[in-house]
């Protein structure tokens, strides 16, 4: 699997190229080999790359990584057309439905107010999941879809109120 | 006169200060009342108050600006004294006059001294008559030619400022007669713009200016001390964000006679409360008044540190009448102390507030530091108020230590998911001129290119995509070796 992350406009590639005996990663065409995992989900973490232990913290936003390490905070986004929620619509009022599949999880509630890259909701398409970020800044008006329903590719699952003067 | 002992104190503030202020009465056994407006009503001060009570107002800013609606939640929950913190109604003198019509104490001066030092030019004319230097000026009339005229006189470069200003606003520098009368105008109309009061006035402009402060207490009846200075030059849009205690560099004479006057400015004014001396210091060792802050400072606990003072318990003790915590002799100070302002802002877009939720929040812990916030993981951080998120604080033996620690404290600090100036602050501390004390409000513009965030090292940039990639579940799963079906459907095969 390859993955296509932008950091300060720049587009970088990271593929898996071996898991075993050890996890192998190329990025942006050089090995590198990944002898200690970091754990999943945000905050602090270690993982052992090219011989070497880094510390580092990490969140979570949507299609988004912020990664602190060395004393400096990087923006990482992925790339990937697969997660572009919301994308299809052009509206920046829904969130579409980037694949058929399922709701895992509600995030968030009509009236809630969500700021962009926050995910609404976490799908499961293909046995993936992935969360569908808030397209922009705003007031949820609807959720769609429950925990559990199905959808089709190009399907509304979430609404944001229009945009005001205030929003 | 026998002091009054406070039960119960209504906090007039929210964020950070209304945070540390609730830490020291709880400290004294003071119940505490909390304001917030709908936004907030979850927000750590009012979790942290032993009561609360929500204000209304168009805008969340606007009901902490609300006397009325406050001076009434102080008499319901039947709170015996008001503490403003920093800013809203901290230095408002309608205020401090409406909470002691109601019989409740204010923790701060009176009306009138409030008054005094709130006006540029009262609060200069004051000084200069009570033997603190004040740098040469020109008044302002109502007559703009006849000002222009008159500061020509005083000679190049000149500083004009807002009569009524502060925050930087309605200010400029002017290095040449031609440029006078277009900086004089410029100056009034934004001064009536911003604060509805047109009048401007001009003065000597020291070249690489120092800003040093002192911080003083008074007893209301003559009585007052200091307790050292503080450097703040480090500043961004005519606004700190680097503090520290001691200043460096500071001859020990030049100190003495810096904080010597600013208790002759206290005591003259019979001032009552914590308060701040500013000055501004010209590398000539000349120093000149520049205001006085009646109210505790965004910095203080950098002069906490040093001292082993906790001013805000001395500014209650001093309200409930019971005099000076110490007398000047016992005043001591020990190591140094820098204090960062996290602010949400971005330093490479000339520090433009930014907003967004705060993902992560992880926090060094050491014994020589104090992070001052009222932030709370996944709280949104929004324009609705100032963009200072927290204040890091750390002491060390000295400053060469101070600086090494607060360093290291910003680069474990992780506040994920709204853009700062953490990095911002580590380099400008680790920059050669900062560690060497070479200090001016112009620091920032001056060391611009070198504070530049650098390009990504070359083997830092490998780590970050591989910790980013790792990130994303999806990524991870299939790193880890998913059960092959789940593999396959995915279309990626070992």
């Amino acid at each position: 699997m390859a993955i296509r992350l932008s950091l300060d406009d720049k587009v970088h590639h990271v593929t898996i190229l071996r898991r075993h005996p050890h996890l192998v990663l190329v990025i942006d065409g050089e090995e590198h080999e990944i002898t200690r995992l970091p754990g999943p989900g945000d905050g602090r973490g270690t993982m052992s790359i090219g011989g070497h232990d880094v510390g580092f913290a990490r969140a979570t936003l949507g299609d988004r990584q912020v990664v602190r390490l060395g004393g400096r905070t990087f923006d990482v986004s992925r790339v990937d057309p697969f997660s572009k929620g919301g994308a299809a619509g052009g509206a920046q009022d829904a969130l579409r439905a980037p694949m058929p599949g399922a709701v895992v999880t509600v995030h968030r509630q009509p009236g809630d107010r969500v700021v962009r890259g926050e995910p609404l909701v976490t799908i499961e398409s293909m046995k993936l999941q992935t969360a569908l970020p808030a397209p922009r800044d705003g007031v949820v008006a609807g959720i769609l879809r429950a925990e559990g329903e199905t959808f089709e590719k190009d399907e509304v699952i979430a609404t944001l109120e229009p945009e005001t003067e205030d929003a | 006169m026998t002091a009054p002992h406070f039960r119960k104190i209504l906090v007039a503030n929210r964020g950070e200060i209304a945070c540390r202020v609730m830490r020291t009465l709880a400290e004294m056994g003071i119940a505490s009342v909390a304001i917030n407006h709908r936004v907030e009503a979850r927000a750590r001060h009012v979790r942290m108050a032993n009561e609360a009570v929500e204000i209304t107002g168009d805008t969340p800013v606007a009901a902490h600006l609300d006397i009325d609606q406050i001076v009434a939640a102080a008499r319901a929950t039947g709170a015996d004294a008001i503490h403003p913190g920093y800013g809203f109604l901290s230095e408002n003198a309608r205020f401090a006059e409406a909470v002691a019509a109601a019989g409740i104490a204010f923790i701060g001066p009176d009306a009138a001294t409030i008054s005094l030092m709130g006006d540029k030019i009262s609060a200069r004319n004051f000084a200069e008559e009570n033997g603190v230097a004040v740098a040469p000026s020109v008044m302002p009339t109502d007559d703009l030619d006849q000002f222009i005229a008159r500061a020509e006189k005083i000679g190049f470069p000149l500083l004009i400022k807002a009569a009524a200003g502060g925050g930087g606003k309605g200010m400029s520098i002017v290095r040449s007669a031609a440029d006078l009368a277009e900086a004089a105008r410029i100056a009034a109309s934004e001064a009536q713009r911003y604060f509805g009061d047109g009048r401007v006035y001009a003065e000597t402009y020291v070249e690489r200016p120092r800003h040093i402060e002192v911080q003083v207490l008074g007893d209301g009846e003559g009585g007052a001390i200091h307790l050292f200075e503080r450097e703040c030059s480090v500043q961004r849009r005519f606004q700190k964000i680097i503090e520290e205690a001691p200043s460096a560099n500071l001859p020990e004479k030049l100190r003495e006679d810096i904080c010597a006057s600013a208790v002759r400015l206290a005591a003259a004014a019979n001032y009552k409360n914590a308060g701040t001396v500013e000055y501004i210091l010209g590398a000539d060792g000349r120093f000149f008044f520049l205001e006085m802050n009646t109210r505790l400072q965004v910095e203080h606990p950098v002069t906490e540190m040093i001292t082993g003072l906790d001013l805000v318990r001395a500014q209650i003790e001093i309200a409930a009448g019971k005099g000076l915590p110490l007398a000047q002799a016992d005043v001591t100070a020990r190591g140094h102390a820098i204090e960062c302002r996290i602010c949400a802002e971005d330093p490479d877009r000339d520090f433009m507030p930014e907003t967004g939720q705060v993902q992560y929040l992880g926090v060094p812990e050491e014994g020589w530091l104090r992070f001052e916030s009222a932030l709370d993981q996944g709280q949104k951080v929004t324009a609705d108020f100032d963009p200072m998120l927290a204040k890091l604080v750390v002491h060390g033996k000295d400053r060469h230590e101070a600086v090494d620690r607060s360093i290291a404290a910003l680069d474990g600090l992780a506040l994920l998911g709204v853009k700062t100036n953490i990095d911002y602050l580590a380099r400008v501390l680790d920059h050669g001129a900062f560690r060497a004390g070479e200090l001016h409000t112009g620091f920032v513009s001056e060391h611009k290119e070198a504070l530049a965030s650098a390009a990504i090292p070359a083997a830092t940039l490998p780590q970050v995509l591989a910790a980013a990639a790792l990130g994303f579940r999806e990524f991870q799963d299939l790193a880890l070796g998913t059960p092959e079906p789940y593999a396959a459907i995915g279309g990626w095969r070992n």
